[in-house]
């Protein structure tokens, strides 16, 4: 019993954090005073704003602040609730419907936090035991989704589909060794449309054809998408012409050009209704704040309504392109 | 009946009165015989649908993809398909007005079973609200109180498009983080945009490979998967029970690691304020105590508890009457207290700085929108007393009268309720499925709106209706809402509590003055 007692004496635990050096760069954050919208104030200097993902220019619109200023007048500011305890307001069955029809699919979801609408709706589906293919340059949701999901990841060079290829191949050759393991094991492809890490989009319609030759749903994060690719902003289902029904699941943040926050994912209602109850950030936590909702709804009418933004957005970044390319 | 009261004087300033009486045992028996027979014929139904003779409701794969592999095994949705889903009319019920102490629910109905539902356009007005977390009333319209909120956001606009370390950090976000640190008593603060974020990007940050987590039975998800993402170690004690806490520590300690039996590098102990499933407040002092002996340390989230115990809203920590000096990580959520949405971590300010540069919430995820900012500053400044009135105290000292009139009334009732008598979480014990259907609805009927919860989010025999106590409700609506207990508590037979309170409150109350002595 002494001994026990030295030991405890003894030991010294490592500082709960380590010190930060006072001129560490992500330290000293630049404040910007007023609105975050093309024209910032930075510490002070007024500057053009090309580091917003404020891809159609919504943040600052007049149409959408006065929705939200209508729903804090009749709503207020928070919900008080997840949405299986009265936090389900109707401007979220609302949201949910226009976005679904929006996206031409059955049914939408809505989270309040961005991060975690892919960071939840990879667990949902996914568990242990099952295998994952991801691209190498998936951003960090998907990454702590993968990881909160405990499944096997099998990374493919990025935007390769021989290196896909030849996974999805190895592991067939794997199945047929143990095909009663190969019976219950499932397997998805997580890809982006538009990769926040490199800026490329995603080869669809190859991926589609590994689909259904290998059997594997795939799942496409459409966070930077959504509103910039496709004649109609429906993304890059939309820019390469493909049958929506054909992804499993959409995944996408409303934080990007619709200019609010919060996330979404759409799909067949075979799939998104299993998210209701197994989504750990849409039942676990509180539901997105009406005026939020109300400036997504008025964003999407926006969008319907005025499709010539889209041509108007990507001939500008055509000409960045050109002209930075020299 | 536990009771904890003078025999731990020298570290409760109070007395700590926690009750999870035991229900009679035939409660137990016709429990499981519910779910026995729910069973039963949930794999009749099943069988019927699988010959064909019964249609199916339910969403099937696509025609094209019917040769993969199942994307559900059909044994994890037995649950769903056939016990939750002949009462899911009591959740996710929509409502279409502020979710203050009344509000307007809208009116659903089904033509099969609950398998879809239909709006008939109607609105259900001014229903009591007894599940909403509004615990301190700040979810209001009123013009005067949304006076500040409405030029920001007109100002601002709603949406940011960065994240912190990028251009989201506005000046909003500093004047909100100077408020909290200035509100809880400590060094400095950060903010987040979502509170189950706040736990599950930080944890990580703080421990690793080589650490150990300490985490209560009942914490709730955000901190398991927090945890879990973490990649440390995790050993859980049993519920507020001090003795398993520190075997647990002792014995990590001594042994170390687990196969290398090297020191571990940290310990952390991972606790909550209130547990919103049983209304037990920590027991705090014992845990700082702990803590101090062995260098270990302390997490709180104080997600129910912040706004909600202490004589002036400060949390737990004041509640106990220490400093907040004593705990390492003070986290909480602005969802329940304050009306808006949002969590914060604060502390040391090393601590502070370290999660600046290393959460991954800084770097990935966007930062908290303006108008919900702005409501979190005016209501931290009504509580503070910094906008010229006493309202703040006021709606604090109400909370606190509200709970214990309400707490009392019920023991007097003889239902079992759960939790610390300071606590604004209430849970009434139901025990058995069939009552969680029945109770809920007919509370709607009389125009109450409940939350019930059974399994998985509680243990299986253990299923019961919540109510939460705000600062807004009247003393009539509280009463409203008794007397519909009381009659609905006969007609059900939920009156299980063997131990009910005399009826004679003043001699009761005579008796507690004395103890407080």
């Amino acid at each position: 019993v002494q001994e026990k007692e030295e030991l405890i004496e003894e030991w010294q635990p490592e500082p709960l954090v380590p010190p930060v050096p006072k001129d560490h760069p992500a330290l000293n954050y630049n404040v910007v005073s007023g609105p975050p919208t093309h024209i910032i104030t930075v510490n002070g200097k007024e500057c053009v704003n090309f580091a917003s993902f404020n891809f159609l220019g919504l943040l600052d619109n007049e149409k959408v602040k006065s929705a939200a200023q209508a729903s804090l007048k009749k709503y207020g500011v928070g919900t008080c609730g997840p949405r299986g305890f009265y936090g389900t307001f109707d401007v979220h069955l609302e949201l949910e419907e226009r976005l679904a029809k929006f996206m031409r699919t059955e049914e939408a979801i809505i989270y309040s936090y961005g991060f975690a609408t892919i960071a939840s709706a990879i667990p949902a589906y996914s568990k242990r035991g099952d295998i994952v293919f991801v691209d190498e340059a998936a951003c960090f949701a998907i990454q702590k989704g993968l990881q909160a999901s405990r499944s096997n990841i099998k990374l493919f060079k990025h935007n390769d589909m021989a290196d896909l290829e030849r996974l999805l191949k190895e592991q067939e050759t794997e199945d047929q060794k143990n095909p009663r393991k190969a019976r219950v094991t499932r397997r998805f492809i997580v890809v982006e449309g538009l990769y926040m890490n490199t800026g490329d989009i995603c080869p669809l319609p190859e991926l589609i054809k590994l689909k259904y030759k290998y059997k594997v749903r795939i799942f496409l994060e459409e966070s930077l998408s959504f509103g910039v690719l496709g004649e109609h902003g429906r993304g890059v289902t939309e820019h390469f012409g493909i049958n929506i029904d054909d992804i499993d699941l959409i995944s996408a943040n409303m934080e990007n050009s619709l200019a609010s926050i919060g996330g979404f994912c759409c799909g067949r209602s075979f799939i998104i209704d299993h998210q209701r109850l197994s989504g750990q950030g849409y039942c676990f936590s509180a539901s997105l704040p009406p005026l939020l909702a109300a400036a997504a709804i008025e964003a999407l009418n926006i969008m319907e309504d005025n499709p010539e933004i889209f041509q108007t957005l990507r001939s500008k970044c055509e000409r960045i392109h050109k002209a930075l390319q020299g | 009946l536990q009771k904890n009261g003078i025999s731990n004087g020298t570290l409760y300033k109070k007395t700590f009165i926690e009750h999870f009486e035991q229900a009679p045992m035939y409660v137990a028996v016709l429990t499981f015989l519910g779910f026995g027979v729910g069973t039963v014929f949930g794999y009749l139904r099943d069988f019927m649908r699988a010959w064909g003779l019964e249609k199916r409701n339910i969403a099937t794969e696509r025609e094209q993809q019917k040769d993969f592999v199942p994307l559900y095994q059909d044994f994890e949705n037995f649950y769903t398909r056939n016990l939750y889903m002949r009462i899911r009319d009591n959740w996710n019920r929509p409502i279409c007005s502020v979710p203050g102490p009344q509000f307007d629910l809208m009116e659903r109905v089904t033509d099969d079973y609950n398998w879809t539902f239909r709006f008939t356009g109607r609105i259900i007005k001014n229903v009591i609200n007894m599940g909403s977390y509004n615990y301190l009333g700040f979810a209001e319209t009123d013009v005067n109180a949304l006076k500040t909120v409405t030029t920001e956001l007109q100002k601002y606009g709603t949406g940011i498009c960065s994240t912190r370390q990028e251009m989201g950090t506005l000046d909003k976000h500093v004047e909100l983080e100077n408020l909290v640190a200035k509100f809880l008593g400590v060094e400095d603060a950060m903010v987040f945009g979502m509170g189950f974020a706040t736990n599950s990007m930080n944890i990580p940050a703080l421990v690793g490979k080589g650490c150990l987590i300490l985490s209560d039975e009942l914490n709730h998800t955000s901190l398991v998967l927090g945890a879990r993402l973490s990649g440390a170690t995790i050993r859980i004690f049993k519920h507020n029970n001090m003795q398993s806490l520190e075997t647990l520590l002792r014995d990590a300690i001594i042994y170390g690691q687990p196969r290398s039996h090297r020191a571990w590098r940290k310990i952390i102990i991972l606790v909550e304020g209130i547990y919103s499933m049983e209304g037990s407040i920590v027991r705090l002092p014992e845990i700082v105590s702990l803590k101090k002996k062995y260098k270990a340390y302390l997490y709180l989230d104080e997600a129910h508890s912040i706004g909600a115990v202490g004589a002036t809203g400060r949390g737990v920590v004041e509640y106990f009457g220490m400093s907040p000096d004593d705990v390492d990580v003070l986290m909480g959520t602005f969802t329940k207290s304050f009306g808006a949405a949002g969590g914060y971590i604060a502390g040391k300010k090393e601590l502070v700085d370290f999660l600046r540069t290393h959460s991954h919430s800084a770097v990935y995820a966007t930062s908290m929108c303006p108008p919900v900012a702005e409501q979190i500053i005016r209501a931290m400044k009504c509580l503070m007393g910094l906008d010229g009135t006493t309202q703040g105290l006021q709606r604090v000292r109400q909370l606190g009268k509200n709970t214990r009139y309400f707490r009392r009334r019920l023991h007097e009732m003889g239902f079992i309720i759960y939790g610390n008598d300071d606590s604004p979480v209430v849970p009434l014990l139901l025990y058995m499925p069939g009552k969680i259907g029945a109770f809920a609805r007919r509370m709607l009927q009389k125009n109450i709106g409940v939350v019930v919860v059974g399994f998985p989010a509680t243990p299986i025999t253990e299923s019961r209706a919540r109510f939460c106590v705000s600062a807004a409700h009247t003393r009539e609506m509280l009463d409203t809402v008794l007397n519909a207990l009381d009659e609905l508590g006969d007609f059900l037979q939920l009156k299980y509590s063997r131990y009910s309170k005399s009826s004679h409150p003043e001699l009761y109350e005579e008796s507690r003055l004395e103890l407080e002595d």
